[in-house]
Order: structure tokens, then sequence, then C-alpha cells
């Protein structure tokens, strides 16, 4: 720093001369391979975003599994009682 | 890129394309590895500061916690103004590589002298705090006025007004004792 540069003048002339710095060979790669290691999924998020993409299909296959369940009984209960009230009459 | 071509690229990345965000790293990264530097001291430091802000706004804009009410530009300067700050205080001084190595097409000679100015102006700024530091780096060198430097380091007006008073007054103080 010389005797008549005053604060400003020097933090402008610095200023210039470091306008030239600039990130070394490869930094952008390394940003993004960061990145990458960073939004690669766990086995724990794998696992849950594949099960839930089968959640509707579930859905649907656990509704129809009941309305079947529920019609299957329905129609074991009606030859059952065909049977009781053939039994009663007789 | 400019300002708009930036958001752009953001509104990119909100939407799942991963890679835009490598557009926005090219973009802003010689600014953001020279304002670290200016800060710390250091360009190997600025380099592992700036590359942990870009890994936390990447985060950041995934798990849509950007709210955009600063520009892309403001909010990248606070990441990485916040982690300069954070680092020179608490972690110790990396050594500078010699065989770092500057993409080919870039003027080595102006390189190098930026590297010893960069050096003369670490060792000048060494006694100031990091905080009065950093405002004077972003009112002197980068440009930013009191609003938009109170933006960056999330303070009033005042505070920023008060850091620079005391950075200057300190560094006038130096000059009076060398």
């Amino acid at each position: 720093m010389s005797d008549h540069e005053d604060i400003d003048q020097r933090l402008a002339r610095l200023s210039g001369e470091t306008a030239a710095l600039r990130p070394t060979s490869g930094f952008s790669a390394r940003v993004m391979r960061a990145i990458g290691a960073e939004s690669a999924p766990s086995f724990f998020e794998t696992t849950w975003f594949s099960a839930r993409r089968m959640l509707p299909i579930a859905a649907v296959a656990a509704a129809l599994a009941v309305v079947w369940a529920v019609q299957v009984d329905g129609s074991v209960d009606d030859d059952l009682a065909t049977s009781y009230a053939s039994v009663g009459f007789e | 890129m400019n300002a708009g071509q930036l958001e752009q690229a953001v509104d990119r990345v909100l939407a799942g394309d991963r890679a835009a965000f490598q557009l926005i790293v090219d973009a802003t990264s010689q600014r953001l590895v020279r304002l670290g530097a200016r800060i710390m001291g250091n360009q190997a430091d600025a380099e592992d500061v700036v590359q942990e802000a870009y890994v936390k706004a990447y985060r950041a804009l995934t798990a849509g916690d950007f709210d955009r009410r600063s520009s892309t530009n403001t909010w990248l300067y606070r990441i990485v103004v916040n982690g300069s700050i954070d680092a020179k205080r608490s972690r110790k001084r990396r050594a500078e590589a010699s065989d770092e190595q500057v993409d080919a097409g870039w003027d080595g000679a102006a390189y190098a002298e930026a590297r010893m100015a960069l050096s003369e102006l670490d060792q000048w700024l060494e006694a100031l705090p990091t905080d009065q530091r950093a405002a004077l780096v972003l009112q002197t060198m980068e440009g930013l006025n009191n609003t938009e430097i109170a933006q960056v380091l999330g303070v009033s007006e005042g505070a920023v007004e008060q850091r620079l008073v005391r950075a200057r007054a300190t560094l006038r103080e130096k000059r009076a004792h060398s």
C-alpha cells in the first residue's frame, strides 16, 4: 500500500486484481457429483417409492377381494337358509 | 446467462429437471468462488464452501424450501456468504495446492496475479471480524448497495452501515500503527 493510497483506493485496486479469480478445472463436475451423491436414493427410499407405485393397484385388488368375499359369503348363507327351510317343512 | 435465464433454470429444477442445475452452477460458480475467496482469503476453502452451498441450494430447491422472495442470485450470495463466515470462524485454513489447474483458454498470468492480490487482500483484512469483512467485500468489491448487503447478511441496513464504519476504522487504525 503506497502512502497516497487510501482504503477505498486499495480495495478498488485489489478488487480489479482479484477479478480474474475463477474455479479450478473440474469444479463444476465436482459439484454435480456431490449433488448426485446427495440425491441418490437410500434403500428405504427406493423401496418406498417402488411400493408407492403399487398402492393404487393393491387398493383396487383389496376392494375386489372384499366384494368377492361378500358375494361368496352371501351365496353360502342362501344355501344354508334353503336347506334349513327344507328340513323344517319335512 | 442473464437473471431471467437463471430464474428459468430454477423453474426447470423445481419441475424435476436435475440437469438444469448444471446450468445454474456454470452461470454462477465463477462469481461465487471469487466472492468466497475474497471473504476467506483462500481459493481452496472458497471452493469447498461454494460446493457445500450448491448442495444446500439443490436440497432446498428439490424440497420446495426456496420461497423466491429474493432473486436466485441474492439467495445464492446469502448461502455462500453465510457458509464463508461460518467456515472462516471454525475451520482451519486448507493449504493452497500448488498444482491447481485453471481451465484451458484462461490467462495464466492474470490468474497468478489474482492469487497474489488475494493473498495481499487476506493479510490486510485479517484484522477484521469476518462479518465486517464480508460487508466490506460485498460493498466495495461486489458492488452491492446497503439494502442488498442487508438482504444477503440477513441484518438491518443500520447494522450493515455500522459494520462498514467499524471495518474502515479498524483498517485506518491498522495503517496508523504500521
